[in-house]
């Protein structure tokens, strides 16, 4: 089922002379997980602000088209019913800490959309265990790393229960092993819940081996939209647009066009050992044989 | 230690067991009992006794150290405008001159019960803030049921504060980095440099209200509207009982107030006509 | 010839003023001419440790020497004109309203006559490729990138020999990344600074730097090339950094001959040329 569809739109900001996002078309279906690359500046933070209503909602300028989210247009959703659906966690791990310690800060959502004391006990303690964050429930802000923050804001938007999740660069300001454990909560997510995942990300060695389909936003157009290994095999163009692929993949790409090997691109370390392994194994029978 | 608003409070102190409403109340009903109290030894031992719960509550008087110049200050001010800035009265008792200006001794004796009222007041409002965490205030708001915009401002306001003076320090920081120097140079080079600071400040604050804004919303709150008009679960709000304890002392800060209203304007004690202090001068 | 290194640190213990030891023995030389990464976990000392360099903070014990003057005895303005460091987020050190004038805030705080003030202004601006037209522009509005060049410029201006810069490349993507680093390495190969970035990335430590140290709970934990930094998975777990994915893959792939010291996908593509079994 078709749950975003993005027809015809475009969005120029205030004062801006070219728009950030040009007449893009694009469904996105239920259960989904998406990663959406490219450049700064590309749109991807416009596209994914669409998504939840923050743009028209709190920004100036000129739409054109249609954003459908649940089959309603964007701008006829009431304010604040639009939120419930779909999440969105942001980069900077800081600026999105609104209450004054880890447990308000995972509550104050569950608050706002007016569940019970009962029900919010009991999502606190599903997200606690999903995030592990239990022994920071009572920490402030200033004493926690900018991983742990951002696990938070991961768990208090999972604790709204949204249909949609949307993370634009969440990991972009952390360090690498931060980076994987935010990871790991959304492994853990995906496999609980299925829900529709769309991430924004630069970082896409963890990226890739989860997605689905990969998207990439090019000077607010749709460039490339595939499974990540039929994305990859556009290796020239990502490269020209500078868009950094994982090792494995690029290191696997130079090995099919140098006639090594053939078949489809490994997005794991793990499985482009086991084809290397593959590779030599063959070649060593060939040389004896 | 618990890190609280102005300082630190050990976990073994008792002021922990207390309701954060029972504290609000406390700072809010007793800085206005100086507002009825015009003699000054009343005042002092209201002021004494406030400075023996502080350290009943085992929050650490060394600290107290910080306000001692403000106090000397702020005392100085209040002297030199009653008595060199006071006005020639030719009916007051002139004590001394100084530099031709006549020093009444009524004014004096103003000057005394002003500053000696204005003590329990701070000292009220520092007890409150060495002895409760950000949370406490807000625990303490909404159990008043004060508005949550109204509690989540002031929440914000005090989160806002720790972020500006991070940026602050790192700001100053960088203009050292680059060369800035004041060692030396007067205070009036010094003023003027600091507007400096108000730059980057500023952009800071520009660029983390937008995104905090977007995060406000994200998380579903709305500031009008049909969602806005929920209702709260307050969930903060479980983790507090309000005991038999904090009854009690609400109860008896309650009845110490109406105490000293009736002692002061049914019996008349407490004021400035009945006061010891015109002992020191007949 | 002389052969003290420039910058010399010896035994540096760092306390903040609440009593927590963010530096503990740091024994350290770094000379001209390098190009270095500092890596570590937040926390962990490495802007502690830039901020002793240039004399913002004074250390707690042990000595900071740059150029044979003790960072103890030397003021800070004689301290930033021999090691400049570049804040992580540019809008921390933008106080002017338009771009020449915030280059030209380091030397006249110098107290450089303005002629002089003129001269090193637009050399900086050139070699950070600001163009002309943005000189009257407000910084505030500028994107990202281009407010990092003007923070890197205003350094630039005080003409230091060393310059540290606290994670270029975070928030940007692979294309910006690699323009800021191309021009880092430029000022170091062209201009013969000494460079030092603290960061994360991985990728570009393996890519441009020729050192790397390695730091945890304020003290060095590693100090080497990158191969042998990387070579090191206990050093890397304790900085909170992981390997490259296309070392794993080479260590995975050790068996086939290939050697432990790949960092790059093109080492990795001629170290597959190489031990690729062929016929004789």
């Amino acid at each position: 089922m078709a749950i975003i569809q993005f027809k015809d739109f475009s969005w120029t900001y205030l004062n801006q002379p070219k728009p950030a996002i040009n007449k893009i078309n694009l469904t996105i279906q239920e259960g989904q997980f998406i990663g959406i690359i490219g450049p700064n500046g590309a749109g991807k933070t416009t596209l994914a602000y669409s998504i939840n209503g923050l743009i028209p909602g709190q920004y100036h300028g000129v739409k054109e088209g249609e954003v459908v989210v649940f089959d309603k247009e964007v701008e006829d959703y009431p304010r604040g019913d639009l939120q419930q659906k779909i999440g969105m966690v942001f980069s900077d791990p800081e600026a999105q800490f609104t209450a004054m310690t880890v447990e308000d800060e995972l509550v104050f959502g569950m608050e706002n959309i007016g569940l019970s004391i009962p029900e919010i006990r009991e999502r606190l303690e599903w997200v606690l265990e999903l995030t592990d964050l239990g022994p920071l429930l009572n920490k402030p802000p200033y004493e926690l790393s900018g991983g742990q923050k951002q696990r938070v804001a991961l768990g208090a938007v999972l604790a709204m229960t949204p249909e949609v999740m949307v993370l634009d660069e969440p990991t972009s300001m952390l360090d690498p092993i931060s980076r994987t454990r935010v990871f790991k909560v959304l492994e853990k997510t995906k496999q609980e819940k299925n829900n529709t995942v769309i991430v924004i990300e630069h970082s896409l060695e963890k990226l890739v081996p989860m997605a689905d389909r990969l998207i990439m936003l090019y000077d607010g157009q749709v460039l490339l939209d595939d499974e990540p290994r039929a994305f990859f095999n556009n290796m020239p163009l990502l490269m020209e647009k500078g868009i950094q692929s994982p090792g494995v993949i690029a290191f696997f790409h130079q090995l099919i066009q140098g006639g090594y090997e053939h078949g489809l691109l490994p997005l794991t370390v793990d499985e482009a050992a086991e084809r290397l392994d593959l590779i030599f194994k063959r070649a060593l029978e060939t040389v004896k044989s | 230690m618990n890190k609280t608003l102005l300082g630190y409070v050990p976990k073994e102190s008792p002021i922990n067991a207390i309701h954060p409403f029972v504290k609000l109340f406390f700072l809010l009903i007793v800085s206005l009992f100086p507002l009825f109290i015009q003699a000054p030894e009343w005042n002092g031992i209201l002021f004494v006794a406030i400075l023996l719960l502080m350290a009943y509550s085992r929050i650490n008087m060394g600290i107290m150290r910080i306000y001692v110049p403000v106090a000397i200050s702020m005392g100085t001010i209040i002297l030199i405008s009653y008595t060199i800035l006071g006005g020639i009265h030719p009916d007051y008792a002139i004590l001394f001159n100084v530099l031709g200006r006549p020093i009444y001794w009524e004014r004096v004796r103003d000057a005394l019960v002003v500053y000696i009222r204005i003590l329990p007041m701070i000292a009220t409002m520092v007890f409150f803030l060495s002895t409760s965490r950000e949370r406490d205030v807000i625990v303490a708001m909404r159990s008043i049921k004060a508005p949550f915009v109204v509690t989540y401002v002031f929440a914000m306001a005090l989160r806002s504060a720790g972020m500006v003076l991070e940026d602050f320090h790192i700001v100053r920081q960088a203009e050292q980095a680059r060369g800035f120097d004041t060692t030396g140079k007067s205070l009036v080079y010094k003023i003027r440099k600091y507007v400096m600071y108000m730059i980057p400040l500023f952009a800071l604050s520009l660029r983390r209200s937008e995104e905090f804004t977007n995060a406000l919303i994200a998380r579903g709150y709305a500031f009008t509207g049909e969602a806005a008009k929920v209702k709260r679960a307050d969930y903060v709000l479980t983790h507090y009982q309000f005991r038999n304890l904090d009854k009690l002392l609400t109860t008896a800060i309650l009845l110490l107030f109406v105490t000293l209203l009736v002692f002061r304007y049914i019996l008349g004690f407490m004021g400035l006509e009945s006061s010891l202090i015109h002992l020191l001068y007949q | 010839m002389d052969t003290t290194p420039f910058i010399q640190v010896k035994n540096l213990v760092y306390c903040y003023p609440d009593g927590t030891k963010a530096l503990d023995g740091i024994d350290l030389n770094i000379g001209l001419g390098e190009m270095l990464a500092l890596i570590g976990q937040n926390g962990s000392g490495k802007t502690t440790l830039s901020k002793c360099l240039n004399g913002l903070f004074k250390p707690t014990n042990g000595d900071v020497l740059v150029e044979g003057l003790n960072s103890r005895n030397t003021s800070i303005v004689q301290m930033v004109k021999r090691v400049g460091y570049v804040f992580q987020n540019p809008d921390h050190q933008l106080f002017n309203s338009n771009c020449w004038d915030e280059i030209a805030y380091g030397p006249r705080n110098i107290q450089l006559s303005e002629v002089e003030v003129k001269e090193r202004v637009e050399e900086a601006a050139e070699v950070v490729g600001l163009p002309k037209e943005y000189y009257s522009e407000h910084p505030f509005f500028l994107s990202k990138g281009l407010r990092q060049r003007v923070a890197i410029a205003s350094i630039l201006a005080l003409r230091p020999r060393v310059i540290i810069v606290d994670e270029p490349t975070t928030g940007q993507d692979s294309y910006q990344s690699l323009e800021i680093m191309n021009f880092l390495r430029e000022l170091n190969e062209k201009h013969g600074h000494t460079i030092a970035i603290i960061t994360h990335d991985m990728p570009i430590v393996a890519r441009f730097a020729r050192r790397v140290i390695a730091m945890g709970l304020g003290r060095i934990l590693a100090d080497g090339t990158p191969q042998m930094v990387f070579s090191q998975p206990d050093v890397l777990a304790k900085t909170y950094l992981e390997t490259p994915q296309i070392t794993q893959l080479a260590h995975r792939a050790q068996k086939w001959g290939f050697s432990q010291g790949v960092l790059t996908v093109d080492e990795m593509v001629s170290e597959f040329k190489q031990v690729f079994p062929t016929h004789a």
